[in-house]
């Protein structure tokens, strides 16, 4: 049979393609492009107003009196996202070899990995800040008991950065071990089996066959994760710290863990409805996760292994 | 009105979210052509929904309201050039609430509370001096008690007087008194003295502090003081409340009333914004008021409200709600406790917050901080005005 089946008619095609299209332009490209135009604009949500301004907005976010913190919230969203995508995927692939071996109440324990993704990020949220709460969480609770120890977790700059990050690959982990434990299950038999009798470790094992064999998924994985961290993050931090708390010098120009998408609504709608700022950062940050996206696909598309050919 | 005429006239309550939310709905629902009758906003939003052009002034509907029964310092705040652009509902100011008991443990007098900076952080000295293991004192983080100092030394956070002579275009967040304020927090973060959950404008977090008797004081709104004190009985222990402390060596001008009033959305045939007017004072009348202070804590917004409750003796029952009374009549209307109005009130907010909090983590000196954070509101402020 013929590797690439194609469909003779374009009719069908496009046909089959059209729920998909419509959804993609009402919900994706037309609000992507009204993006674009409204950065262009000194625009006000309250006030309805709409000004050309040509670049004005991108020059206030990279020079002038409020520049200093919109450049370190870029700066801070890059090491919030990386931390969160490369301890999101390494702790995933581990928990997820574990729970897929053959062992009593396997089911039990894939079942609670799993159960953090049935959370939307408000609840993740809140469960995190009840937890860590610096006078009345149960975290200090017992930290002061057992040591007489009450850490700062949410103004303490490390601490709260931390948690933060902590607190969104806690979030990802069941979605990514979902996706793990299904490409496991694809792993075949033989393989492990073969490897056994030519005598490697189970260390040896996992990064030798185990993570070459998942890395579709990673490659997946990565892509989706990064998409979390730069967009879907907004929840948890407005829950668990507010985007603070500011940092020590230099990086006192905002709360450390205000990413970029907070700020976005930051500026859109929690303070004076500045749109045209706001869509401004917005399309900063299209412009990363793409060019992120198109590196991933340009050079990480190479390392993973599709099958035997 | 409409309850005489027995019109039928239905209301239809639908609750958007926060104060910030329902301001955004309301303006995308007028835009979009559909405009509720009445929207509940918060105070800090008045400048927003002015120029936002979708309310209509609700003392010009019809023939005009009589508003001489409101609480002056109250209607003061919603007049904005002349004209009361909305009917104040749930109001409130900032007091000082005390752990009786941990103050008696102390060996401090309950009845007479700390007045001034200099003299909340001596009582400070002297909870940490003692054996009792607590702290001094909570509240958030947040930039409305930073207002109500402002307020209280006389003094406006922002030129054209407050924004009331005219737009603001100047913020005057470096100025003596506010100065003031921020020594003060910068005190309190060098000796330890304050405590609160790190989050900025964390309500639930001070209040969850102070209730678990982790300091003996909190600063926090009247809003609470029904529901606040109810709350610490079950935690057992007592409560007396007191003035707002405010900066030693000025006058004690009052305070900035605080909360949100109803505003009427332009775009309605003239009979539906007088009945919508008409629900707004009847859910202010004299009756209505008193029963929702005594269920939250709010102030009734006017007098005859005020009177009856006095004539009812609920203050003797209630000393803890009188100081709110007596902070709020002995107001002195000028346009600093008129509160002022900033198109970028909120963000104005934000970058307070941010800046008491390096003055109070020490990352920042207090008139570095300032300096900065009037630099930033004023880039804002511009930003803002830039629209007209």
């Amino acid at each position: 049979m013929k590797d690439n089946a194609v469909f003779r008619g374009r009719f069908l095609a496009f046909v089959l393609l059209l729920p998909s299209l419509i959804i993609l332009t009402i919900f994706l490209y037309y609000p992507t492009i009204q993006g674009m135009v409204l950065s262009l604009y000194r625009a006000n949500l309250f006030l309805g107003t709409r000004r050309f301004i040509g670049l004005e907005n991108f020059k206030s976010l990279f020079v002038g009196t409020l520049s200093p913190r919109y450049i370190q919230v870029v700066g801070q969203s890059f090491i919030f996202s990386a931390l969160v995508v490369i301890l999101g995927i390494c702790l995933s692939v581990a928990l997820a070899t574990l729970a897929s071996q053959k062992v009593r109440g396997a089911r039990i324990y894939r079942l609670f990995l799993i159960w953090p993704f049935a959370l939307s990020p408000a609840v993740a949220g809140t469960i995190f800040l009840f937890l860590f709460n610096p006078e009345v969480g149960t975290v200090n609770e017992v930290l002061k008991t057992l040591f007489g120890v009450k850490p700062r977790w949410l103004d303490t700059p490390t601490l709260a950065f931390t948690l933060v990050v902590l607190a969104a690959v806690w979030k990802n982990l069941g979605y990514n071990i979902v996706f793990y434990l299904a490409a496991l299950q694809n792993i075949p038999a033989e393989l492990g089996e073969a490897a056994e009798i030519d005598g490697a470790g189970p260390i040896q094992q996992f990064f030798s066959i185990t993570f070459p064999m998942v890395s579709p998924m990673t490659f997946f994985l990565v892509f989706t994760n990064l998409t979390f961290s730069f967009f879907d993050a907004f929840g948890m931090i407005d829950i668990i710290t507010g985007g603070g708390p500011v940092g020590p010098k230099p990086f006192d120009n905002a709360g450390l863990t205000t990413i970029m998408i907070y700020q976005v609504s930051e500026d859109g709608f929690g303070g004076s409805g500045n749109s045209g700022l706001a869509a401004a950062l917005g399309n900063i940050i299209l412009l990363i996760v793409a060019t992120i996206t198109f590196l991933q696909f340009r050079y990480g598309a190479r390392r993973v292994q599709y099958g035997e050919n | 009105m409409l309850a005489d005429e027995g019109k039928p006239y239905r209301v239809v309550l639908e609750r958007i979210g926060s104060y910030r939310e329902t301001l955004q709905a309301a303006v995308l629902a007028a835009r979009q052509g559909n405009p509720p009758h009445l929207a509940q906003l918060f105070e800090v939003g008045s400048q927003l929904a002015v120029d936002s052009g979708i309310f209509e002034p609700i003392g010009n509907v019809g023939g005009g309201i009589d508003l001489s029964d409101y609480i002056e310092p109250v209607i003061n705040y919603y007049t904005i050039d002349g004209a009361v652009n909305s009917i104040p509902f749930n109001s409130s100011s900032p007091i000082l609430y005390a752990n009786k008991n941990l103050m008696e443990q102390v060996g401090l007098d309950p009845t007479d509370l700390p007045q001034t900076y200099g003299e909340l952080l001596e009582t400070c000295a002297t909870i940490r001096a003692s054996d009792v293991d607590t702290n001094c004192i909570t509240f958030p983080l947040h930039s409305w008690f930073f207002e109500q100092w402002m307020a209280e030394q006389g003094a406006p956070m922002a030129n054209n007087a407050n924004g009331r002579g005219g737009r603001a275009t100047e913020t005057l967040l470096n100025s003596e008194a506010a100065l003031r304020i921020g020594e003060f927090m910068h005190a309190l973060g060098e000796n330890d003295y304050y405590s609160y959950t790190g989050k900025l404008e964390d309500w639930s977090g001070s209040d969850a502090i102070w209730l678990n008797q982790e300091t003996v004081f909190h600063i926090t709104s009247t809003s609470v003081s029904g529901t606040l004190p109810r709350n610490a009985a079950e935690n057992g222990f007592e409560t007396v409340t007191g003035l707002l402390p405010i900066a030693d060596g000025v006058d004690r001008n009052g305070v900035v009333i605080g909360g949100a009033s109803l505003w009427l959305l332009a775009g309605h045939p003239q009979e539906e914004l007088e009945v919508a007017r008409d629900f707004a004072l009847y859910m202010t009348n004299t009756e209505n008021m008193i029963s929702w202070h005594k269920l939250t804590g709010y102030y009734p917004v006017r007098q005859s409200s005020v009177d009856q409750l006095a004539a009812e003796g609920y203050f003797e029952e209630n000393p803890n709600t009188s100081v709110a009374f007596d902070q709020l009549l002995e107001t002195i209307p000028n346009t600093a406790t008129a509160g002022a109005l900033l198109g970028s009130f909120l963000d104005t907010r934000t970058i307070i917050e941010e800046a008491l909090q390096k003055i109070f983590n020490g990352t920042a000196g207090v008139e570095e901080a300032m300096n900065e954070a009037k630099e930033l509101a004023d880039a804002r402020l511009d930003e803002y005005n830039a629209n007209f």
